[in-house]
């Protein structure tokens, strides 16, 4: 969709011009991961997978797939999600 | 931190549900603003996960849109516990037994310390506590220690200063004896030779002398005696008077004092000292290791440092270190430091003069500690004793005579001492101690 594509460019450079940060202007995910343990995911939109070696959390338009060994969901909540673990990767499925 | 405390005071849930429906669930419940939290794998292709005891009937809502059952596998949290207690009355009852037996006990008194004392025995000043009220298991409400400090004050005598302090359920006695002055006047006091001597002067402000100028006493004589016989012009006066009499009259007055005087004599000192020219010394040479070690009952165990000391010659201290002892209960493990510092050996050699010279001044010095701090030297010899042969020794004889105060008070004796009464003019007494010098 060339008008979506449009609008985002935008919004990109609106928020690059005024230095907003990206999360706010564009809806994108903050990820912040603490060394290996713990990744925290905000402004997702739910689950799409869970068990121990594999997470899928929902964003924006784009799906972040957790993977690791013992992975728990610590905590859910509706703008935040923290995965517990020992984490060994972290890949973006569009 | 904070969350945890608070979920624990709302209470929680442990639920579980199969695996294959967690996703739905937990987006619905999320999007409905329902908190869910640790959720893990459980057995059998379930999932559990927590959710706070007021969120569970929304939940049942929200399993019954996705179709999935839950089940509830455990509760956890404040309202849960409040339930438990409440079918355990026993135990409620027990808890609050016990907190009532603890706060009715800890409002008497069950350790009396009674500190400072020396002379006064304990169980006199117990027992005046005990007259004044206070006793083991006396309610505290009834104890008033500005009023128990004055009555042991009264009933003691032989105390400065009282003070009690409660202390929980321990009240601590503390106090301070008078120092009394000593006696004077009232017992006959003698002055007596500490040293042996000869009397250079003597000076006596009370009491009667025994020995002159001159004299030669020996350490323990009576140099002023406290009993000061009957004047002579009485006797000489009434020489016709009946003998049972006179003595009756002697014995009336004779007159006890404390004597008073300064006796000063030479003294003699007579030192031997001798330095070998060759000397084996041993001295530090400055390395030393250091061990810890931890006693645990009869057992040492190394935490740091050598099992086996890498020296040949050494000196160990040792630093013990324990836990402090707590009425009746002592730890029996001690943290031990020892340091060990390296000795070596060297000879020492000395040229004859220099060893002549550091002979004297040691037996100099040995001198000076023998002697009072207000002894004035008088006279110093310093003689070398030479043997036939020659030797690698240096034998030192050092003579130093001083003037020293020799007088010493001592409680009289009344037969002691070679006392005065037999012969008032004291030639016999001073030519028997002559001879007897």
């Amino acid at each position: 969709m060339a008008w979506r594509d449009l609008k985002n460019k935008v919004k990109r450079q609106f928020s690059d011009v005024l230095d907003l940060p990206g999360d706010i202007m564009l809806d994108l995910p903050k990820i912040v991961l603490v060394g290996n343990l713990q990744v925290f995911i905000e402004n997702h939109r739910g689950i799409q997978e869970y068990n121990p070696r594999l997470v899928r959390v929902v964003v924006n338009d784009k799906v972040i797939e957790v993977t690791g060994e013992n992975l728990t969901l610590r905590n859910i909540m509706p703008d935040e999600i923290c995965v517990e673990g020992q984490i060994t990767g972290l890949i973006f499925l569009s | 931190m904070f969350l945890k405390i608070l979920n624990y005071l709302d209470g929680y849930v442990t639920i579980t549900l199969p695996e294959e429906c967690l996703e739905k669930f937990v987006n619905m419940a999320t999007t409905r603003g329902i908190y869910l939290w640790g959720i893990t794998n459980a057995a059998g292709n379930q999932v559990a996960l927590n959710a706070r005891l007021r969120d569970v009937q929304p939940l049942r809502h929200v399993a019954r849109m996705t179709r999935c059952r839950f089940h509830i596998i455990n509760r956890s949290g404040l309202p849960f516990f409040i339930g438990k207690l409440r079918r355990r009355r026993a135990l409620l009852g027990g808890a609050l037994c016990f907190v009532i037996a603890l706060y009715a006990l800890s409002s008497f008194i069950w350790f009396i310390d009674i500190t400072g004392n020396q002379s006064v025995t304990e169980d006199k000043i117990a027992r005046v506590a005990r007259e004044a009220g206070l006793y083991r298991g006396a309610p505290k409400r009834s104890l008033d220690t500005a009023e128990l400090e004055k009555t042991i004050m009264q009933q003691v005598n032989d105390l400065a200063w009282v003070g009690v302090s409660v202390d929980g359920t321990r009240v601590l006695i503390k106090v301070v004896e008078k120092v009394l002055p000593p006696d004077n006047g009232e017992h006959p006091v003698d002055i007596v030779a500490l040293k042996d001597g000869l009397i250079k002067e003597i000076l006596v402000l009370s009491g009667h002398p025994l020995v002159r100028e001159g004299d030669t006493v020996t350490s323990g004589q009576v140099l002023i005696s406290a009993l000061i016989p009957p004047p002579e012009i009485e006797e000489e006066s009434k020489p016709n008077a009946a003998e049972g009499e006179a003595e009756k009259e002697q014995q009336l007055t004779l007159q006890y004092v404390h004597a008073r005087g300064i006796v000063r004599a030479r003294i003699w000192y007579d030192v031997y000292n001798e330095i070998k020219l060759e000397e084996q010394v041993t001295k530090p040479t400055g390395s030393e290791i250091t061990k810890l070690c931890m006693k645990i009952g009869g057992k040492e165990i190394i935490l740091m440092g050598p099992h086996q000391v890498p020296y040949v010659h050494y000196t160990e201290h040792r630093d013990v270190k324990r836990l402090p002892e707590w009425r009746n209960i002592k730890v029996p493990v001690e943290v031990i430091t020892v340091k060990y510092t390296e000795q070596g050996t060297y000879t020492n050699k000395l040229s004859r003069s220099e060893a002549r010279r550091l002979a004297e001044t040691q037996a100099l010095d040995e001198l000076r500690s023998q002697m009072p701090s207000g002894a004035k030297i008088l006279n110093t010899q310093v003689r070398e004793v030479k043997t036939a042969g020659e030797e690698d020794i240096v034998r030192v004889r050092v003579q130093v005579e001083t003037l020293e105060e020799i007088g010493m008070e001592k409680p009289h004796q009344q037969d002691g001492g070679g006392s005065g009464i037999v012969d008032p003019k004291h030639g016999n007494q001073a030519d028997g101690n002559q001879n007897n010098h």
